[in-house]
């Protein structure tokens, strides 16, 4: 009984914040912030950046995450390390070092400007900071979807006259597919929320992060909760839908 | 036709084995655990490189250390392996686990038909998850057959099921191989299940084939003592310059010379075992056990047996 009630107290202080928002908003505070010229672009500039980040993510790191629950690497340590440093810098630290990797003044800022791109205040510049800070939420998440699978199945499908690359479609994707859908999906909350590697190196074009930071700068709080709400709308859904689609498929397997 | 003869390499020692199976044979590899039973059947499958040695399947080359050098991925070998976690796809219902193989694209009515010999029919809908082991485990036979391999290893896959389930399963794939003609091989460290499997059975220790017989011979007639003692033989009284093996089992008490070795002792211990009951006697410096119908008198008495026809080994171990 004491548990049960400690568990509750701590579930509702977690979701405190989410019910503080809902009581302090009013409809007329939505409809003026949201109809303001140019209120919805952010929106639009976030969730472009989002699902590149998600593409990226999902075609680099998937292998990667595979291979490193697969043993395949030589020295793994060294490249679980490497997946965990940007996980445990600070996202504002990570923001002042990309700085010092990909700005105008560095080899790669130069190969970049040659191509005509530029990877501080540019797009590409969001879609790095939000890869930065949700690259390890994916790639831990989907190491662990994929250490979830039989080996001993994919051995077996493969006795069965399936190529490796057949194999891995039918077998190990399948069975790793709701592991994968809910890391890729927290990392779709990471990207869309991503704000201390954002305001260093793409304080431009505005994301939704950026622009509750700039209209609570400039006009305060009751004006920025408008857009706090747009961000927590964009950025759950999936996670949500992620978190069904995994325990329905849990469901059917259990028959 | 299986046809493999290797060396593989393990931590501890090499797996040299020789064995030729024909289509619709059952060979049996009986040995204790750590044995390298497992390791040679990987061989077979694929799933580990030989050091040296040629593996042969229907005539097809699938692994050649020399020259033409071949080494067929798993994949295209068509050799089905059964182990003891039957190895279902969770995410797939019974009907599609039965069909995965892409070999897999049975006539109208050969799903039924084996289903129904397996008697799976009621379970082709169900998911993996709701099925006991048993069911499983005929799943997994189903989806071989299905697969058309062109030869069956068995790594003890039956050894987590109760005994009765246990011989059902291991005659029906016994059956089924004969009826489709195709070489199996059955691993397993009970020498009753090989017994009941196989044409032929192999004795394998420490990776080196000891003995290969009819199934009753390699009991009745050990090549060498560590044979003896690996199929069941418990007691070793010596005789002349070498010993006299006994096994539990061909042991009747009462003295008749004309039936084997005349063994007087004095009783040790005694228990119920099974129907009857398993005494330890001593005879001079060696204790035997036997496994007796009555009752045997109390401890410390004197008691005749009977260990009929018993093999003897020489000094240097071999059957004499």
């Amino acid at each position: 009984m004491v548990s049960v009630a400690g568990g509750a107290v701590i579930w509702v202080a977690l979701l405190g914040p989410v019910l503080a928002l809902l009581f302090h908003l009013s409809g007329s505070a939505i409809a003026s912030s949201l109809t303001a010229p140019g209120a919805l672009q952010p929106l639009v500039t976030s969730l472009e950046s989002g699902l590149v980040t998600l593409c990226v993510l999902f075609f680099l790191c998937t292998p990667l995450a595979w291979m490193l629950a697969r043993g395949k690497l030589p020295f793994p340590r060294l490249w679980e390390a490497g997946v965990l440093c940007s996980l445990l810098l600070p996202p504002l630290v990570i923001g002042l070092l990309l700085v010092f990797m990909v700005g105008p003044y560095t080899p790669i800022g130069g190969i970049l400007a040659h191509l005509h791109q530029s990877a501080t205040n540019t797009f590409l510049a969001l879609v790095i900071a939000e890869i930065y800070e949700s690259a390890p939420y994916y790639v831990l998440g989907a190491q662990a979807a994929f250490a979830g699978v039989e080996p001993r199945l994919e051995q077996q499908a493969g006795l069965l006259g399936d190529r490796p690359r057949r194999v891995f479609r039918r077998v190990t994707l399948p069975l790793a597919a709701p592991g994968l859908a809910m890391s890729l999906s927290v990392a779709w909350a990471r990207a869309m929320g991503a704000f201390g590697a954002v305001v260093i190196i793409a304080y431009h074009p505005y994301g939704i992060p950026m622009q509750i930071w700039t209209t609570l700068q400039e006009t305060g709080l009751s004006t920025a909760l408008p857009f706090a709400l747009v961000l927590l709308v964009v950025a759950l859904p999936l996670p949500l839908a992620a978190y069904i689609w995994s325990a329905r498929a849990g469901r059917r397997r259990r028959g | 036709m299986l046809d493999a003869d290797v060396e593989v390499d393990r931590r501890e020692f090499t797996v040299r084995a020789a064995l030729r199976v024909s289509p619709g044979e059952r060979l049996a590899l009986f040995g204790p655990s750590g044995a390298g039973k497992t390791t040679l059947l990987e061989a077979i499958a694929g799933l580990l490189q030989p050091r040296r040695g040629r593996i042969e399947l229907g005539g097809r080359v699938l692994t050649s250390t020399v020259p033409p050098v071949r080494a067929v991925p798993p994949w295209q070998r068509r050799v089905g392996l059964l182990r003891q976690d039957p190895g279902l796809f969770p995410h797939l219902s019974v009907r599609d686990n039965l069909c995965y193989a892409p070999s897999a694209s049975p006539r109208s009515g050969e799903l039924a038909e084996l289903a129904s010999v397996l008697g799976i029919d009621g379970l082709l809908s169900a998911m993996p998850a709701r099925l006991s082991g048993g069911q499983a485990h005929r799943v997994a036979l189903g989806r071989l057959l299905l697969a058309h391999c062109d030869t069956l290893l068995l790594d003890e896959p039956y050894t987590s099921l109760d005994a009765s389930l246990r011989r059902t399963l291991t005659d029906l794939v016994g059956n089924l191989v004969v009826q489709r003609s195709v070489p199996a091989v059955l691993v397993t460290h009970e020498l009753t299940d090989a017994q009941a499997f196989a044409d032929r059975l192999a004795v394998i220790d420490r990776g080196q084939f000891l003995q290969l017989g009819a199934p009753d011979e390699v009991v009745l007639r050990p090549a060498s003592r560590r044979v003896a003692e690996l199929v069941g033989y418990l007691g070793f009284v010596p005789s002349g310059d070498g010993v006299t093996g006994v096994h539990p089992e061909r042991v009747i008490a009462g003295a008749f010379g004309d039936r084997g070795l005349v063994l007087t002792g004095t009783v040790t211990a005694c228990r119920p075992a099974g129907a009857g009951w398993e005494a330890d006697l001593r005879i001079g410096d060696a204790a035997i056990t036997c496994r007796l119908p009555d009752k045997p008198p109390a401890a410390e008495a004197r008691l005749a047996v009977t260990v009929l026809d018993p093999p003897r080994f020489g000094a240097d171990g071999a059957l004499v």
